[in-house]
């Protein structure tokens, strides 16, 4: 137990400061690498909840390919433009203090909830496999909105090339 | 445990708001919300262990799905823009204002 505490405050250390690394620095690209660092915390995280699979597919999601594409497309653009605005918006308090709201207004909810706890870890892996234990509800109870998600990718990636085009 | 890592969850969620709010970089205000989309996840994953029902993680699969669609046209939109005004800063992006 006490090592579970030791490891969790470890990965929440590295979740939470990289999240505040993320909206202090002033270069984005050190930014960028924050939110590895953040990501990566999460993904431990969701290991000690026994997510193994959500695990992997975020250090592959997140950390890899939408960290590659934000930096890639910060690679096309001139250097000093981008890493020499200052930081914070004029109105930026109002925007801290509405954070500050949303921060206290979840822990209250967080700390109010009581759910029945008796089946906590599990019913999560079938025959030892969490992966098995997922695609035996993603493909049984849950195969319409898959396919809805194929389509919401596809219209994006349309999108994004519309936007992008020269002359609209 | 179950409040600690809630409120790692939450504590996510409002640095990601928080960030999304004060910066003027665009691309600061893309990685925030990708916090926030992250730290809704996580949320997910905490119920999913602690009910003990797996539907959780099978909608963190749809959450990265659509997380990965508006990077990519959040990132479309900041091409443009950079392409027409030579800036990521949030306060030039006002072209249908006037």
């Amino acid at each position: 137990m006490i090592v579970e505490i030791i490891v969790f405050a470890i990965l929440a250390a590295m979740a939470v400061g990289g999240g505040l690394g993320i909206i202090v620095t002033k270069n984005p690209f050190r930014a960028a690498m924050w939110m590895v660092l953040s990501f990566i915390g999460s993904a431990g995280i969701f290991v000690m909840l026994d997510a193994v699979f959500i695990a992997m597919l975020q250090l592959i999601v997140y950390a890899g390919a939408i960290t590659v594409m934000i930096v890639i497309a910060m690679y096309t653009m001139d250097r000093l433009t981008i890493a020499s605005l200052g930081r914070f918006n004029n109105q930026g308090y109002f925007g801290a203090l509405f954070g500050l709201g949303i921060l206290l207004d979840f822990i209250v909810i967080a700390s109010k909830l009581r759910i029945n706890t008796t089946f906590a870890g599990k019913n999560l892996s079938i025959a030892g496999s969490n992966v098995k234990a997922i695609s035996d509800v993603l493909f049984k109870s849950y195969l319409l909105p898959f396919e809805i998600t194929a389509i919401v990718l596809l219209i994006a990636l349309f999108g994004a090339v519309a936007l992008t085009k020269k002359d609209l | 445990m179950l409040a600690a890592y809630m409120f790692v969850s939450v504590l996510l969620f409002a640095i990601g708001a928080t960030g999304a709010m004060i910066r003027r970089n665009f691309l600061i205000v893309l990685m925030s919300l990708e916090l926030m989309i992250n730290g809704a996840g996580m949320a997910l994953i905490v119920m999913s262990y602690y009910i003990g029902n797996i539907s959780g993680q099978v909608m963190f699969l749809f959450v990265a799905a659509v997380a990965a669609s508006e990077t990519a046209v959040g990132l479309a939109i900041v091409a443009m823009m950079y392409k027409n005004k030579k800036s990521v800063d949030i306060n030039d992006f006002t072209t249908l204002r006037k």
